[in-house]
């Protein structure tokens, strides 16, 4: 009976195995989890509007093969369903390359199965620098807090500032943040005067606005997640009177995204952020990126940096899809795009062959009104900026 | 039944209990049957079937605080993460034998439900139900503190147990993992039904029903509800380390409100105060949420609610009560 048992057993788990391993056809399937529901739902909605514009404009076929796009709902950080989804994805859907992922913890899940099934992941935002160490199967299209907040620390020192305050959330990507410009800033002359980790989820930012004050800082640097918190803590900034006081703003671009600007209002108006996409960017790729998804979607929004970050993301799984024929090999198509240069609506952008992290041109931007609408300008590029937190520990 | 409904009394009288007797010892048999056939049936969904299995487990260890105990909690998630992180944290540093993991995170679990239980169980209703909300939120800030050890909000990452007995490989298909939870279930279930019907399982029904009564009758109603607490927290603790082992990766969600808040939905969906109430709420709200989620990932939370909403106006007992109902309607 046992005999069997492991027999029928065994006999499933190789058809299974057979399975897996021979059905590629021509449609071959891309896995996209990020969140579609729950607060962070805008986050999914972006990645999908994004890369529906990009099939409209490039076609959905690449070297014979049809690409399509699987998704799946991840409505919270939940790495534990995170492989789960992903492990339904490569097994039952069959999927050829896995993408999205908002969160790093989600991200860092898959780690071992993409290992496991040769399968490459091309992440469109979670931005902690560890995520591309843990397997050589990433490949990443958004960008780190290392790489937006070195060069905002050595402008802000250019700017002859000296006292600093650092107010981020206190989780990964925030003490990235704090790490990385404590780093430059003080390396360029500068002083950290006082580090604030705030909780994640707090909404009542006076205390920490106090503590500002009380510090002497000439100017904050901040991070917190897009969404409702950094809405909170730009108008607690207005309110409480630091803005009118002069300390100035400085922070990674997650603070003034494009869909919570009208929510902001004249609260964001002069902070300076530096980040690597902005709607207002001046180039006909984003236009035409933007008319596109106006003539697709009625109107642009909600396009934002995780829009831009599943559009190049496309991109790189379409450069994939051509140079492995339509095989799943992962190894041999990360291989592929080591090195990979493309203009994208943010600018001229590169696949770092070491980190497979983007290498990009870091925008300065200040918030200001035109033509009654709220925008990030463009003031000023840093080119050709990596990733500095790869292999940076801590 | 309709000679039944007339009424040839002792016998039909009898008849429903031994009914729901002769249900009731068929349940192990029943679920290790139906947790077989769904292996055979969907080899390809076996990521989320072993996740159903391990918060089957979890769920069954609220049900055993609050549907056996009366311990209104929003914290069972501390008892749940604490395992799953010892666990982990075992298995990056010290050991990774699956069995022993999962030692380890039921030993954490009971250790924290222990000392947590001892402090807030002499409170009662709804301050209790406050006090277990703040353990969860305590818990999860010390995690989510000491960076260095459990990843913070990154998540920690890099558990990977050795095969299990030595042979069976945690591959991606997933076939270990659903097995090796499938029966870690089935065995939590026998132990968790031998323990609520033991004496000392009967005494906290007791305890639930009346614990003045219990005091009166020279029984302490508060030792029982922490040692039952604590009883839980094993169970929790063991589901925590199932998760983390198969997963291999354990995050600050589970130690959060929400997940604790998630398992009293599904309790109440499968019926509270039964064990395979726990079980059944467990597989019909992962199903749904799944199969919800695939068919429209955008609203599927709309469906779930009027689902849930559905089976409190309807089925006020659970799912689980439908058996009963059945019983009646065949008596009367």
């Amino acid at each position: 009976m046992s005999g069997t048992f492991r027999k029928a057993l065994l006999g499933t788990a190789f058809l299974c195995a057979l399975n897996a391993g021979s059905a590629w056809a021509d449609t071959i399937k891309v896995g996209v989890i990020a969140p579609f529901s729950g607060p962070f739902a805008t986050v999914g909605q972006t990645f999908k509007q994004a890369i529906e514009v990009y099939q409209a404009q490039h076609g959905k076929t690449v070297a014979g093969n049809t690409v399509e796009f699987v998704y799946k709902d991840l409505d919270q950080a939940n790495p534990a369903q995170s492989k789960a989804l992903a492990q339904e994805l490569v097994v039952k859907e069959k999927v050829g390359y896995l993408a999205g992922f908002f969160f790093t913890p989600d991200a860092l899940a898959v780690a071992p199965l993409i290992d496991e099934a040769n399968i490459p992941c091309v992440i469109f935002n979670a931005a902690t620098s560890a995520i591309t160490e843990k397997s050589p199967r990433y490949v990443r299209t958004s960008f780190t807090l290392w790489q937006n907040t070195v060069p905002l620390a050595e402008h802000v020192a250019k700017q002859g500032i000296r006292k600093v305050a650092t107010a981020v959330s206190d989780y990964g990507p925030g003490i990235d943040g704090e790490t990385a410009f404590k780093q430059t800033f003080e390396k360029s002359g500068g002083k950290v005067v006082d580090s604030i980790r705030m909780p994640l989820k707090s909404t009542d930012f006076a205390p920490f606005m106090q503590r500002i004050k009380d510090s002497g800082a000439e100017a904050i640097y901040a991070f917190l997640p897009a969404g409702p918190t950094t809405l909170g803590f730009a108008r607690a900034f207005s309110d409480t009177g630091l803005k009118a006081a002069g300390i100035k703003f400085f922070g990674p671009g997650d603070i003034t995204q494009e869909p919570d600007l009208p929510v902001l209002g004249d609260a964001a108006v002069g902070i300076t952020t530096t980040f690597n996409y902005s709607q207002a960017h001046d180039s006909d790729l984003n236009r035409r990126f933007l008319a596109k998804h106006r003539e697709l979607f009625g109107a642009s929004d909600i396009v934002t940096f995780t829009s831009v970050g599943a559009y190049d993301g496309a991109h790189v799984i379409y450069r994939m899809v051509e140079a492995t024929g339509g095989k799943s090999d992962g190894a041999k198509a990360v291989e592929a795009v080591k090195g990979m240069a493309w203009e994208s609506p943010r600018g001229p952008v590169r696949i770092d062959p070491e980190s497979r992290h983007v290498t990009q041109t870091i925008y300065l931007r200040v918030t200001e009104r035109k033509d009654g609408r709220l925008q990030n300008t463009e003031v000023a590029g840093f080119p050709d900026q990596p990733d500095y937190g790869f292999k940076a520990g801590k | 039944m309709g000679a039944v409904a007339t009424g040839q009394t002792p016998q039909a009288a009898a008849r429903a209990p031994r009914l729901r007797r002769a249900l009731g010892g068929a349940v192990v048999p029943l679920l290790a049957a139906a947790g077989l056939a769904a292996f055979w049936l969907f080899p390809n969904d076996l990521g989320l079937m072993t996740r159903i299995a391990a918060t089957a487990l979890y769920v069954l260890s609220l049900d055993l605080v609050l549907g056996f105990g009366g311990i209104a909690t929003l914290g069972q998630a501390a008892m749940f993460g604490s395992g799953a992180y010892a666990a982990g944290i075992a298995a990056v540093h010290l050991v990774n034998d699956p069995l022993v993991l999962l030692a380890v995170g039921g030993l954490a679990g009971g250790l924290v439900a222990l000392v947590t239980g001892a402090l807030i169980l002499h409170a009662r209703g709804l301050t209790l139900l406050m006090l277990t909300i703040a353990v969860v939120q305590i818990v999860q800030e010390v995690v989510n503190k000491a960076r260095d050890l459990t990843g913070g909000s990154d998540g920690l990452s890099g558990i990977e147990p050795s095969p299990l007995f030595g042979l069976f490989r945690f591959d991606m298909f997933g076939r270990t993992s659903y097995l090796f939870a499938l029966a870690v279930l089935l065995v939590g279930f026998l132990v968790a039904r031998r323990i609520v019907r033991s004496p000392f399982g009967l005494a906290c029904r007791g305890v639930k029903e009346d614990p003045l009564r219990v005091a009166a009758l020279g029984g302490s109603p508060r030792r029982y509800l922490v040692t039952l607490y604590a009883v839980a927290g094993v169970f929790a603790g063991v589901a925590g380390a199932l998760t983390a082992v198969t997963s291999g990766i354990v995050g600050l969600d589970s130690v959060s409100f929400s997940w604790s808040a998630e398992a009293l939905v599904m309790l109440v969906l499968g019926g509270a105060g039964r064990l395979v109430g726990a079980v059944i709420g467990t597989v019909a709200f992962m199903t749904i949420h799944h199969v919800m989620a695939a068919i429209d990932p955008f609203h599927w939370m709309l469906f779930i609610g009027l689902f849930l909403m559905g089976t409190v106006l309807f089925l006020p007992g659970g799912i689980a009560s439908l058996a009963d109902r059945f019983i009646k309607g065949n008596r009367t």
